[in-house]
């Protein structure tokens, strides 16, 4: 190892090899870089701004697009940098005149071709090319002749529809279904500029993973029969979250607009999902809006928080009083870890609640990619909590039937009762008193004494524990619905006219006492607050 | 040459205060009254607020409160693509917002290293309707002030010429007021036909009123009185307080951003710069009054010179391309649509940029971050140096004098508070 290598991070006494590095000139500056690096990468690094098509840095590089090409010293014609490795002494030149010229003669070759459809293209506003053409060529068209007529509207099956005269055939959505998903559904077609994309006849792109594809492809080619023609992408705002759809907790942004979601896209995280997210896991957002429980009811009428409050804790304080054990709380495996440590410390150091249960979703399917079988996002995090005292929703049905809960308190109704059968198999009827905390209006809700409305996963600030043992932070994108409030704020109001010492003000304020208490979030970091990014100004800046 | 105003044999300068002589009960005992002008009075220019403290007709203080019309210019600009800071800039100064187009146009142009590149015509362009407006700031100015002196008569004969001028540029731009009609590299369409004919025949006739307006004011003793030797300022006060255009002209200093840093073409043009040497208030009504004169001038000679030629940067990273174009090529539609949504994208750093406003020196200073936005865009609004120094001079006046001395500082809330 020369001197002046770059040493690894926390390297040396840990025992990690040392990297081998090799030394590269971009333009004009001398450093060095890991061997084996991609050139486009240690370009980029450096600093200089090399475009790109067909290059992803979470796929293998084909070099198919010619956009990235820089002069390499020693070499006649300039090279995709995409698919050259870094060697010792290379001298690399990524803006010289030779390669803007070559740049802009390559995207005057992709545009030759392209429609002209940017006012009615969604994918307008985030395109590549759009971009690529701005920052790169800034000359109008040299020639008038008529572009290559394909077919605008090819239904690849039930979540893509592809239009094929605006494909660059960069072959990012082939290697997206190739690497990722591990099936290969889409293919290329023809030659030259009558090559098309498209699936083999009698197929259909149908790969859980299939939406990451549009996210991939740098043009509108294709699109998400969900999101087309819902929203302009400019008009929308970004805010980091994480996915609620199952344990493994896929980094995503939410793009919203006026407190609605249009979409959820894949935020990058390598530890998690890398650059991925599922197509089930995308479509979540819809449940965020749907059947809301939007204000308090009381005995089946809706009423003012402070009415609500006071009817639950009545009837709950006459079933506390008949004696110890005759209440029970049900903690929910998709609630943030916030909304359970407030839970348990107002049910067990404050209430002394002997009997407590853990509910959730079902399981589900999962594959050994992304998609995880238990559909909840926070069990780990419910399980670390509830510290063993947690009994399963059988316990609950058979501790009902006995006739042994005077008073059940429900903070989430997820994977409680779902369906007449079940209510029948839980006699809920029997209880004095029923008090529910939910986002969604259901059977539940339906049969509690009074029903406290929740703020759902993509309305909270807070932080939810995947299967890995990760405590990843998801924000608040809008508001909550209607008058909905967390459920940390909900159980603090509930505390204090219950006469309980526990007044949280912020869910920061619920993370950082449950950080120091509990193993399992110790060394958690809450981050700064983040506002929603408007996706017009996202490449600029916020 | 000597382009000193001399002031008239008969002009009377008053040095201090004139206590009335015939004062009936000098022995009568008198106490500071706090009396407040303002924000909204008929005699002041704009909305601006004096807590005066007066001891009978004597001011002892003055407190001048301006930003009752802070509109977050600067912030909202933040908000806004390069492109769309101009219908912003037009409420600036709004009595000429073609000056400011022309000021914040340069500053964006300098910042871009593109100054060299814009067409001559354009250039041009930029002289006439700066000009035109210079025109009508001034005559906004003295017309209004003469009004407030019980001159009505020369405030219609103005406002008659302003309006002459105004409806030119309502041709040329399609508005009197919020003209939005520079573009960063150049203007948003050529001048209408026939417009070097108009602006010969409304200079003609506009000479013809300033020689009414001349005859009705300028020996007129009533207008002189309230205005000779009142509200001095020296050319060390202007240069303590930043003041400069026709307030700073008045004392005799004699800096015009067009001759001393000359910009666009004014090097090709032949006219003075008129100076004071008071530096009262009459001085600032006269050197406004020729300098209407000299903004003609200079009119007529870029009539003369006027290029025929381009009058936007042919560049489709600057300009939006042709409406034929963006509908029937990828390029230019990309172009359009990135232009609208993102912006020109000005290269970052930052520059100070300044030019002859109606009131003086208008300064840009931008800050860009290599995006479509201004990361700051500050105004230096030359009324705001003006304004500055008014406590000072309005102490020991009477209160009547407030009205000739704030209206001729020709204070414009949209530039000053912004």
């Amino acid at each position: 190892m020369s001197a002046g290598t770059i040493p690894t991070p926390g390297g040396g006494a840990v025992g990690a090899p040392p990297v081998e590095t090799v030394t590269v000139t971009i333009d004009g500056k001398t450093q060095q870089v890991a061997k084996g690096t991609n050139l486009l990468e240690a370009c980029n690094a450096a600093g200089a701004n090399v475009p790109f098509f067909c290059y992803h840095p979470g796929l293998s590089s084909p070099a198919v697009c010619r956009q990235c090409l820089v002069d390499v010293k020693g070499q006649a014609k300039p090279v995709p940098s995409c698919y050259t490795p870094v060697a010792d002494k290379m001298e690399v030149m990524t803006a010289s005149p030779k390669v803007l010229d070559v740049r802009r003669q390559m995207l005057e070759f992709t545009l030759v071709n392209h429609p002209i459809d940017c006012p009615i293209c969604d994918k307008a506003g985030e395109c590549l090319l759009q971009k690529h053409y701005f920052d790169w060529d800034g000359k109008l068209a040299r020639n008038d002749g008529i572009k290559v007529k394909k077919a605008k509207v090819v239904d690849l099956g039930p979540t893509i529809v592809l239009d094929q005269e605006r494909c660059i055939l960069c072959t990012r959505c082939i290697r997206v279904c190739d690497e990722v998903a591990g099936v290969h559904q889409l293919e290329m077609s023809k030659r030259g500029d009558h090559e098309l994309l498209g699936t083999a006849p009698g197929h259909k792109l149908d790969n859980p993973y299939s939406l990451n594809t549009v996210d991939v492809c740098p043009v509108g080619a294709l699109t998400s029969k969900d999101f087309r023609f819902a929203m302009r992408a400019w008009e929308l705002y970004a805010t980091p979250s994480v996915c609620a759809g199952c344990a493994t907790g896929c980094n995503i942004d939410i793009h919203s607009s006026r407190g609605r979601i249009y979409r959820l896209v894949p935020r990058v995280n390598e530890r998690v999902n890398k650059h991925w997210m599922c197509d089930e896991g995308r479509l979540t957002y819809k449940a965020v809006h749907a059947e809301r429980l939007a204000a308090p009811m009381s005995d089946g009428g809706a009423v003012e928080w402070d009415r609500a409050l006071e009817d639950a804790t009545r009837r709950l304080r006459t079933v506390i009083d008949q004696g110890p054990g005759r209440l029970g709380v049900v903690f929910n495996a998709t609630s943030p870890n916030e909304d359970l440590y407030a839970l348990a410390k107002l049910s067990f150091e404050h209430l002394g609640v002997g009997r407590a249960y853990l509910a959730g979703r079902d399981q589900g399917w999962s594959d050994q990619i992304l998609v995880s079988g238990d559909k909840n996002p926070n069990t780990a995090g419910a399980f670390a909590i509830g510290a063993g005292r947690l009994k399963t929703l059988l316990d609950l049905a058979n501790d009902l039937k006995a006739g042994a809960l005077g008073a059940l308190l429900v903070v989430g109704t997820e994977g409680v009762l779902v369906g007449d059968t079940a209510s029948a198999a839980m006699p809920l009827d029997r209880l004095e008193a029923l008090v529910v905390l939910s986002t969604h209006k259901n059977a539940v809700t339906k049969a509690a004494h009074v029903a406290l409305p929740l703020a759902g996963w993509a309305e909270l600030d807070g932080t939810f524990t995947n299967k890995l043992g990760m405590v990843q932070r998801a924000h608040a994108a809008f508001p909550p619905a209607g008058d909905a409030l967390p459920g940390w704020d909900v159980l603090s109001h509930l505390a204090r006219k219950l006469g309980a010492t526990m007044d949280f003000q912020t869910a920061k304020a619920v993370f950082a006492e449950a950080s120091a208490k509990l193993p399992f979030m110790k060394g958690a970091v809450w981050g700064r607050a983040v506002r929603p990014l408007q996706l017009r100004f996202a490449n600029s800046r916020g | 040459m000597d382009n000193t105003l001399a002031p008239p044999a008969s002009r009377r300068v008053v040095v201090g205060i004139q206590e009335p002589q015939d004062f009936d009960a000098p022995e009568l005992p008198t106490e500071p009254l706090p009396l407040n002008m303002g924000p909204s009075h008929p005699a002041m220019h704009g909305t601006v607020r004096m807590v005066l403290e007066v001891e009978g007709e004597k001011i002892s203080s003055a407190d001048v409160q301006i930003g009752y019309l802070h509109r977050c210019f600067e912030k909202e600009s933040e908000f806004a693509t390069w492109t769309q800071v101009f219908p912003y800039t037009d409420r600036l100064n709004y009595v000429s917002p073609m000056l400011n187009n022309v000021g914040y146009a340069m500053a964006v142009e300098k910042l871009m290293g593109i100054t060299a590149l814009i067409p001559e015509r354009a250039q041009y362009i930029r002289v006439l309707v700066g000009e035109i407006s210079r025109i009508t700031d001034h005559m906004t100015c003295l017309g209004a002030s003469a009004m407030e002196l019980g001159a009505f008569t020369p405030f219609l004969y103005m406002l008659k010429a302003r309006e002459w001028l105004f409806e030119l540029l309502e041709e040329v731009c399609g508005a009197r007021l919020t003209v939005s009609y520079l573009r960063i590299g150049g203007c948003a369409w050529d001048l209408p036909v026939a417009f070097a004919d108009k602006l010969r025949n409304i200079l003609d006739r506009t000479k013809g009123v300033l020689e009414d307006v001349a005859k009705l004011l300028d020996r007129n003793r009533i207008f002189r009185d309230r205005l000779d030797g009142i509200g001095i300022i020296t050319q060390a006060d202007c240069l303590q307080y930043g003041i400069t255009g026709p307030v700073g002209r008045s004392t005799g200093l004699a800096y015009d951003v067009r001759k001393d840093a000359p910009y666009l073409v004014y090097d090709r043009f032949d006219f003075d710069v008129p100076v004071g040497s008071v530096g009262d208030n009459f001085d600032r009504y006269a050197v406004r009054v020729e300098e209407i004169k000299q903004s003609m001038r200079i009119l007529e000679q870029a009539l003369e010179q006027l290029p025929a030629g381009e009058f936007m940067l042919n560049d489709p990273r600057i300009a939006l391309p042709p409406k034929s174009e963006t509908y029937n090529s990828i390029e230019a539609m990309i172009a359009h649509f990135k232009l609208i949504m993102d912006g020109i994208h000005v290269p970052a750093g930052e520059v100070y940029s300044y030019t002859e406003a109606g009131n003086g020196e208008l300064g840009f200073y931008l800050v860009s971050d290599g995006t479509g936005r201004p990361w700051k865009c500050r105004v230096r609004p030359p009324c705001f140096a003006a304004v500055s120094i008014l406590p000072e001079l309005l102490k020991g006046v009477f209160i009547a004098d407030i009205v000739p001395t704030f209206g001729l500082m020709n204070m414009i809330g949209g530039e000053c508070d912004r």
